[in-house]
């Protein structure tokens, strides 16, 4: 052995492990977020897809196209689905016979009331609609009402139960079957 | 240490503080009521709409935000009377900023835990590169190589 290289090896520097702790670091954060992401509520799913579900609706009157004031709490005592609606919606045009077929069929028990709230459209228009596609619902004039109720468009449709909470948010088009379905829900549940 | 070593990092220190002090408190100075109005709805977002504030869009329910937000600011109502209004019927998704508690925190927290790691990370590094022994091979050293190489 050459002496050069005799005698004790030199000491081995103690091994850092700087990328593995830093690794570690960010896969537990990394996983953390994925915990938290994945346990939390997703927002679509919050109460329905509103704040107001289980609360008392707000407070809503104004002219129907016939210049007669109306509020929701005229309707206090039954069922409510307060539909939010204007004739350029195509949608809104589309619900039109499930809305009208829906309200004959409980016109005479009169457990379900419909009040059809115009957004950003012309009562006189609104008017018109009504007397070509039917309809025979009062339909008010409450622009703040959009607010109040937290809607992104239309046509949004809310239930409201007897003692004016609300209960559900629909939006988008709905059918004579769907309503239906909803509001037995929403009876069978009282009784 | 001398202090002239430091005075770099100092004067990097009150610039980064001096425009971050500039940055939060910008726009927040308007004391009229348009200027409060547009302060609150720009944090609003259109729910009409995507990617706006309630303050850029000229959507008809922005419009409406806004007259709402002045209406409330008329009524000697604070911003955050105002925004937990809106929030109450949109849910916190109506707000542009995230909220500063619960889950949301994490979007606050996380880039400042990052930017200290990351800071941390380099002062380490680079302190331990300074520390590292400079080692020369001296005359004797060389002559035991070349010894030992047999030349």
């Amino acid at each position: 052995m050459s002496p050069v290289f005799a005698g004790a090896a030199p000491p081995r520097p103690r091994r850092r492990h700087t990328s593995l702790w830093a690794a570690a670091a960010v896969g537990f954060v990394v996983a953390l977020l994925v915990a938290v992401l994945a346990t939390s509520q997703s927002a679509s799913s919050v109460e329905g897809g509103s704040p107001l579900i289980g609360k008392p609706a707000p407070a809503v009157a104004g002219p129907d196209t016939t210049g007669r004031q109306v509020s929701l709490r005229d309707f206090r005592g039954h069922f409510v689905l307060v539909n939010f609606f204007a004739t350029w919606c195509v949608p809104c045009q589309r619900e039109q016979p499930d809305l009208v077929q829906f309200s004959q069929r409980h016109a005479t028990s009169g457990d379900v009331a419909l009040l059809g709230v115009i957004y950003q459209d012309d009562p006189a228009l609104v008017a018109k609609f009504f007397a070509k596609q039917g309809g025979s619902w009062p339909v008010i004039k409450a622009d703040r009402a959009k607010l109040d109720f937290g809607t992104t468009g239309v046509p949004e449709t809310f239930l409201i139960d007897p003692n004016g909470i609300v209960l559900k948010r629909l939006t988008g088009q709905v059918s004579d079957a769907g309503l239906e379905q909803l509001v037995r829900a929403a009876e069978s549940l009282r009784a | 240490m001398s202090l002239r070593r430091w005075l770099p990092w100092l004067a990097l220190a009150v610039v980064l503080v001096g425009v971050l002090a500039v940055g939060r408190s910008g726009g927040h100075g308007a004391t009229s009521l348009d200027g409060r109005t547009r302060r609150i709805a720009a944090d609003i977002r259109c729910p009409t709409c995507s990617g706006q504030s309630a303050a850029d869009s000229d959507a008809p329910t922005s419009q409406e935000i806004r007259a709402l937000i002045r209406e409330r600011l008329q009524q000697r109502q604070s911003t955050a009377q105002i925004k937990a209004y809106l929030v109450s019927k949109y849910g916190p998704r109506i707000l542009l900023r995230p909220a500063t508690h619960g889950v949301s925190l994490i979007v606050w927290v996380l880039p400042v835990v990052a930017v200290a790691a990351a800071a941390a990370g380099l002062g380490f590094t680079f302190r331990r590169r300074r520390s590292r022994p400079s080692l020369h091979a001296s005359d004797d050293d060389r002559r035991l190589v070349e010894q030992a190489l047999g030349r």
